[in-house]
């Protein structure tokens, strides 16, 4: 099973639901991914301008406490997590992937990693404009039954569709 | 708790969650950008088993009153307009905050920029946090659940999803079954897929 390419999608989805166990029970807080980026962020660019710190959400978000840290090493394990299962089932990835030549109309690595920037830019500032990305809002919230999040989760889709469907290719 | 204990508890729920990631093949573009498309629905397929194990596993855990809930406030403007932002930059980066992690630890090179844009904007946004608290995007609600709306405990109204969960998951494999969704280079890529198949089936054999 460990050495498969691919797993069901329901048997993935649960194995990641049951992951807000050990997170309510032992962290005392939902599974979320986008605060990390302040975290990290915040702490490097401080290094260059350390008045963000006077900024109260920065501080908040670099102060060295359970949550924070667990959830910059919680995203740090995914990547972890994901090179030793794809080197468990020998599966090969280029550098782009194919889709993204159809989807931008263009071959070029540089406009594919111009795209790639300005999405994460966008993604990240858009979270947390919301307080929360596809995990935070999207898998803890919408499980909380929290009717912000699902507003959130709502606008989420029609702004990927929208974008998708008018700025990109079809794939 | 201790910062180095809350540290390895993360790392360790970390790799599990990129495995079950990359298991899933939900961080490949092809099938994020492929949701977005609506060509694809593995993407949730992923997220509503996630989000149904999520709400059985928490209706037993606050049902029996092991842990607090703890929903994020409703923010209507900053949910609806950050939610809108954020779902752009996901059919863009081809990936969400979560899942660039996880193409990362795959070997797609792209990621590394999708994760650098995310932290200037995550910096970005810092900056700009102190403005944009005090506009609309700063004000809203408490922290609102559907059952106390609905008058009920939060444990029936978790089950009552997760149970409609299922019966959408069951209604959505009948229609799109998942296996086929993958392609034949578990990416999602179904074009490619459909492209090499009709070739192989078209091939004119030699004289």
């Amino acid at each position: 099973m460990l050495t498969q390419k691919a797993w069901s999608p329901y048997v993935a989805g649960i194995v990641i639901g049951l992951l807000q166990i050990p997170a309510f029970l032992i962290i005392e807080t939902a599974l979320g991914a986008s605060s990390s980026y302040v975290t990290i962020g915040g702490l490097i660019a401080s290094w260059f301008d350390p008045a963000l710190l006077k900024i109260g959400y920065v501080a908040r978000h670099v102060a060295i406490n359970a949550k924070n840290w667990w959830q910059v090493a919680l995203v740090g394990g995914i990547a972890v997590g994901a090179f030793v299962s794809m080197k468990m089932s020998g599966a090969r990835r280029q550098a782009i992937a194919p889709i993204w030549q159809r989807a931008l109309g263009s071959a070029s690595p540089a406009k594919r990693y111009a795209v790639a920037f300005f999405g994460g830019f966008i993604m990240l500032f858009g979270a947390r404009i919301a307080d929360g990305c596809t995990s935070g809002h999207g898998l803890s919230g919408m499980a909380q039954l929290a009717v912000g999040s699902t507003v959130a989760v709502a606008a989420m889709f029609v702004g990927g569709i929208a974008t998708a469907t008018l700025v990109l290719r079809r794939i | 708790m201790s910062v180095t204990l809350a540290i390895a508890v993360g790392l360790l729920m970390g790799v599990v969650f990129g495995f079950a990631l990359e298991k899933s093949r939900v961080f490949e573009p092809g099938i994020i950008v492929g949701q977005m498309q609506m060509r694809n629905f593995i993407m949730l397929k992923v997220f509503l088993a996630a989000v149904a194990t999520g709400a059985v596993v928490l209706a037993a855990l606050n049902g029996f009153g092991y842990v607090k809930l703890a929903p994020k406030a409703a923010l209507y403007g900053a949910d609806i307009v950050g939610g809108l932002i954020l779902g752009a930059g996901i059919a863009l980066a081809g990936a969400c905050p979560g899942t660039t992690l996880a193409q990362i630890g795959a070997g797609y090179r792209d990621a590394l920029f999708t994760l650098v844009g995310g932290l200037f904007g995550a910096v970005a946004y810092s900056y700009a946090e102190p403005a944009l608290s005090k506009t609309f995007l700063g004000q809203g609600g408490g922290k609102l659940i559907f059952s106390d709306l609905a008058g009920i405990p939060y444990w029936v109204g978790a089950l009552i999803l997760a149970a409609a969960i299922v019966v959408i998951l069951v209604a959505l494999e009948s229609w799109r079954p998942w296996r086929p969704e993958l392609g034949n280079d578990v990416d999602g890529d179904i074009a490619s897929t459909l492209a090499a198949s009709a070739k192989t089936i078209h091939i004119v054999p030699a004289e």
